[in-house]
């Protein structure tokens, strides 16, 4: 798999073969991890009962579902999409600078479900050694996805570059 | 009839209302660059404010990016935890 600018101010991957389609579609997998409390959940969570955390729960956690649910199904439906054009073979996936928050968001939101999970730390303590493959194979999930935030946050959602 | 009254006393209590902190704490997915663009975005901070806050975040583990009246730093906690930051509300000291 292949990323890079675009002369329009985006990002372009290209895959090289159905498995990377498969990394893509990981996102939203990743995204919607079931063995742990979803994400609106834990930012609700962080609020106190001084702070009005119940009222918090019931009135703005749901809104906040609803925000990170849309993002991941736009996602979703971008990478389908691009796979069902390509035949499920090489082919590339365009991300617009009118739609890189939601692709930033479903990113973030994997990072932040396999760290729920798998409990990486900050990134000079972690060790993968004895580790089973499963966590490792989460690892490089996240690390791509990571790269791709990079990439997306240098390149597309800073002040515009391309030319005008 | 009744030989008994009833008498209603209201009294009226004013006091300052305490400032609320919104705080944006450490977590190890955040990329130190997104934090820097969404104070920039939520708060419209320049580039420089919100790096020193973005650093704050980063060394101390949390940073008080606002204070003020409580409606107005809940909608900001929204804003903030709607970008993924890990973000709470507290009574200012």
């Amino acid at each position: 798999m292949k990323a890079m600018p675009t002369l329009e101010g985006g990002l372009r991957i290209d895959t090289e073969n159905f498995n990377d389609w498969g990394i893509l579609r990981s996102i939203v997998v990743d995204a919607n991890d079931a063995t742990t409390h979803d994400l609106a959940s834990r930012m609700g969570a962080l609020l106190s009962e001084e702070a009005g955390g119940e009222d918090w729960q019931e009135y703005i956690v749901p809104d906040l579902r609803e925000g990170f649910h849309d993002e991941l199904a736009q996602v979703g439906a971008a990478i389908e999409s691009a796979i069902h054009i390509a035949d499920s073979g090489p082919g590339p996936i365009w991300i617009n600078r009118d739609e890189v928050f939601p692709w930033y968001s479903a990113l973030n939101q994997a990072r932040l479900a396999l760290e729920e999970r798998y409990h990486f730390g900050p990134a000079e303590t972690i060790s993968l050694e004895g580790n089973d493959p499963v966590r490792r194979s989460a690892f490089m999930r996240s690390k791509f996805y990571c790269a791709i935030q990079c990439l997306l946050l240098d390149h597309v959602m800073g002040p515009s570059k391309a030319p005008q | 009839m009744s030989d008994t009254d009833t008498l209603i006393q209201t009294e009226e209590v004013t006091s300052l209302d305490v400032p609320w902190n919104v705080v944006v704490n450490d977590d190890p997915v955040n990329l130190m660059g997104y934090v820097t663009f969404v104070l920039t975005k939520v708060f419209g901070y320049d580039e420089k404010k919100a790096s020193i806050l973005m650093i704050q975040v980063h060394r101390q583990g949390r940073s008080i990016v606002w204070t003020g009246e409580r409606e107005k730093a809940e909608f900001y906690v929204q804003q903030l935890q709607g970008h993924q930051l890990k973000t709470t509300l507290e009574k200012s000291q």
